[in-house]
């Protein structure tokens, strides 16, 4: 018995002492939803990383300008001299042009941290403008139901039947590429999604006691959809739109990789990529590896802080969407 | 039914005079369908007939109870009165106005007067906003007080139902269930509405708190001179707070009394298979009692038996039940206030177990073919019904 008892007194010890060695009256405090989710993340090592990854890359993109003084080369200038070597072609990475130039002798490293503010820029802007568009109408015809839902429903499954590429690239021809229509096109192509999970998590509460508590005290369809909904899905929506940032990098890659993107002669990952592909097999690897990586560093970051948010804000570990 | 309640009635109505002014809320022959969705294109619309004809009137100050099965309809019943749902035909006035077809807007300030506590006190509160925000809510969507002005207002409301002020900025994750029915009826109370519409707002918590949250109801009825719909599917729960007491049956009153006379003498005989299956706490009283076990389930609402709803199930069952529609009235010289739909009401001290139903097998529910309406021994012991008598002898 003795035995017995002595090693489970101080198995039990362990779980004791800190609660007994606890204040007396220390108050037990509540902590939001919200509070709960962001200190989830701190906890989270890969969420640090990805997050200090994703700030050094939008530090990059802000002081764009501090690189071109520090090089003393402007993203835009050719230097036919020192940044072409005998055949015309790119130079590589040298104590003059630490990544090297690209095909027209402008400096890859100052273009590349150009090219972030563009990337980002429009990552940025059109998640914004699909998560707002997507939130409202969500919202909408999730609450409203009948005629509003069915008309709201068949444009999101219209919006997401057809083909992205095809349609954007016919889009972006007919407009005239710009860095705004480039925006709207990838942000009015990401809102269905968004709008076809916010229209499903209000659905299902809908019917829930405290909507009809709220119509019984009077509440107006506003003040339920913003008051007593949006806090609801909210969470949904950040996670996704986290998600939805590298995407949404790529497409902007993907249209200027393809010519219809930021026009010339901005800097821009995609456009970079598309011109190095050419030059590559020449043996000019750096011209094609640097954007590339940058593309890549900035998309997985991004991807991994979003798993990460979803994560936080649902500690059970299923999934969020499906 | 108790002294609580019976002493409110009088101080509730104390400001008007007179019987007609005496009542709050008349219902009449409120009737609530909910369309299917039709089985194929031509097909005729099918509806569930949630509410089917009731009328009932409810005084000021009183506790009016309404019982039945789970899906006779008393919810619904409560949500048209509440206008949450648009009344199919019908008529419900309140405090003299016509409310029945009135729009949300113009039914907003008659918010104030009319509130509903829920059932599910986890279902009914914002799991996202804190307390004081939730019961806040008042007085936010009627811009009846900002601020500071709202915060000791709110604090005020929680005093009163018992809650800790200090407790405000919680979630409604950190209360308990009875925590959090209380902060429901505090939401509730912040218009000091006239009519209270409780659906079913016990049946979610344990025991031992429904008896809390049952008393505090009493009290504040008493206090502020509230009338109350009490909905619920306990017997003894409805009989420890109404006044009177209608008991549904598939969307229709089967019968109304005060609780007093229900509880003693039921003419139904829905009532009384109702009551006989009321746990009695005595096991020696419990053998001897003759229980009546009805058969079946409850028929399908979407096509509701003709005649009489009760009749396929009805031990007295004859072939009137099938033709006619009994009507709500008083039945074997009952006075006024006692009301039974029924043909074949039951005599005081009648024995349901000893009627064998006069009509054939064809409109009735039987099992295996055969009607079984046997004595059973009851053996199932109701904790509620034992707690809430202690309850009351308090």
């Amino acid at each position: 018995m003795s035995i017995i008892s002595s090693a489970h007194g101080e198995a039990e010890a362990q779980p004791v002492t800190p609660a007994g060695g606890q204040p007396v009256g220390k108050k037990i405090e509540g902590r939001s939803p919200w509070r709960l989710a962001y200190e989830r993340l701190r906890a989270d090592r890969a969420a640090i990383i990805s997050l200090v990854t994703i700030i050094v890359i939008v530090l990059c993109a802000v002081f764009a300008p501090v690189f071109a003084s520090i090089t003393g080369h402007p993203p835009n200038v050719q230097y036919v001299n020192t940044g072409e070597n005998a055949a015309g072609g790119p130079v590589p990475p040298s104590s003059l042009f630490w990544l090297g130039t690209d095909s027209n002798g402008r400096d890859l490293l100052v273009r590349i941290v150009y090219g972030a503010r563009i990337s980002l820029e429009i990552g940025v802007l059109s998640t914004l403008l699909a998560v707002a568009l997507g939130t409202i109408l969500g919202l909408a015809a999730g609450f409203f139901g009948r005629v509003v839902d069915t008309i709201i429903a068949r444009i999101v499954d219209v919006m997401l039947s057809i083909p992205f590429l095809l349609l954007a690239l016919s889009l972006a021809y007919i407009v005239g590429p710009s860095v705004l229509v480039v925006t709207f096109i990838i942000g009015g192509f990401s809102w269905a999604a968004v709008a076809r999970i916010v229209r499903g998590q209000v659905m299902t509460m809908r019917e829930k006691e405290y909507i009809e508590a709220a119509r019984a005290l009077g509440a107006g369809p506003w003040r339920i959809m913003i008051i007593d909904l949006l806090p609801n899905v909210i969470a949904q929506v950040i996670v996704y739109a986290s998600l939805l940032i590298p995407l949404a990098i790529v497409a902007e890659a993907g249209l200027s990789f393809l010519g219809v993107g930021v026009p010339a002669p901005t800097a821009d990952w995609g456009e970079m990529i598309s011109t190095a592909g050419g030059y590559y097999q020449y043996g000019y690897w750096w011209f094609l590896f640097f954007p590339s990586l940058a593309l890549l560093l900035t998309t997985f970051a991004f991807n991994i802080f979003g798993d990460s948010v979803r994560d936080a804000f649902d500690p059970r570990g299923g999934q969020l969407f499906v | 039914m108790s002294d609580n309640t019976s002493a409110s009635g009088p101080s509730g109505s104390a400001a008007t005079a007179g019987s007609s002014d005496d009542v709050l809320l008349r219902v009449e022959n409120l009737v609530k369908y909910f369309p299917l969705k039709k089985s194929g294109l031509f097909q005729p619309r099918e509806y569930v007939h949630a509410v089917d004809g009731v009328n009932l009137e409810v005084r000021r100050g009183e506790t009016y109870g309404v019982v039945g099965e789970t899906g006779c309809g008393k919810s619904t019943l409560a949500r048209c009165i509440a206008r949450l749902y648009d009344v199919t035909s019908g008529r419900i006035t309140f405090d003299g106005r016509d409310i029945t077809k009135i729009s949300q807007r113009q039914m907003r300030p008659l918010r104030k007067e009319i509130q509903m506590i829920f059932q599910d006190p986890y279902g009914s509160l914002n799991p996202r906003r804190r307390v004081g925000s939730i019961i806040g809510d008042p007085f936010a969507i009627h811009n009846l007080a900002e601020g500071a002005e709202r915060k000791r207002r709110v604090q005020e409301l929680m005093e009163l139902v018992g809650l800790n002020p200090e407790h405000f900025n919680r979630f409604p994750a950190e209360f308990s269930g009875g925590q959090r029915q209380r902060i429901g009826v505090a939401r509730a109370l912040a218009f000091r509405p006239k009519l209270i519409i409780c659906d079913e707002p016990v049946s979610a918590l344990d025991v031992s708190i429904q008896a809390q949250v049952l008393n505090l109801l009493i009290d504040l009825q008493s206090e502020l001179g509230l009338t109350y719909i009490f909905i619920a599917h306990d017997l003894s729960v409805v009989r420890h707070v109404s006044d009177r007491v209608a008991v549904m049956y598939l969307g229709q009153i089967a019968e109304a009394a005060p609780a007093s006379d229900l509880f003693v003498t039921p003419r139904h005989p829905y009532t009384g298979a109702l009551l006989s299956a009321v746990p009695v706490p005595d096991p020696d009283v419990s053998d001897r009692r003759a229980q009546i076990i009805l058969v079946g389930d409850v028929p399908s609402p979407i096509s509701p038996p003709a005649g009489c709803r009760f009749h396929p199930r009805c031990p007295k069952a004859a072939q009137v039940c099938v033709d006619q529609m009994p009507v709500l009235e008083p039945r074997l010289g009952d006075g006024p206030a006692h009301q039974a739909a029924c043909h074949l009401p039951m005599a005081a001290g009648e024995n349901l177990a000893d009627f064998r139903p006069s009509i054939g097998a064809d409109e009735r529910i039987t099992e295996g073919g055969v009607d079984v309406f046997d004595e059973v021994p009851f053996d199932t012991v109701d904790a509620t019904a034992q707690a809430l008598r202690k309850g009351s002898q308090r």
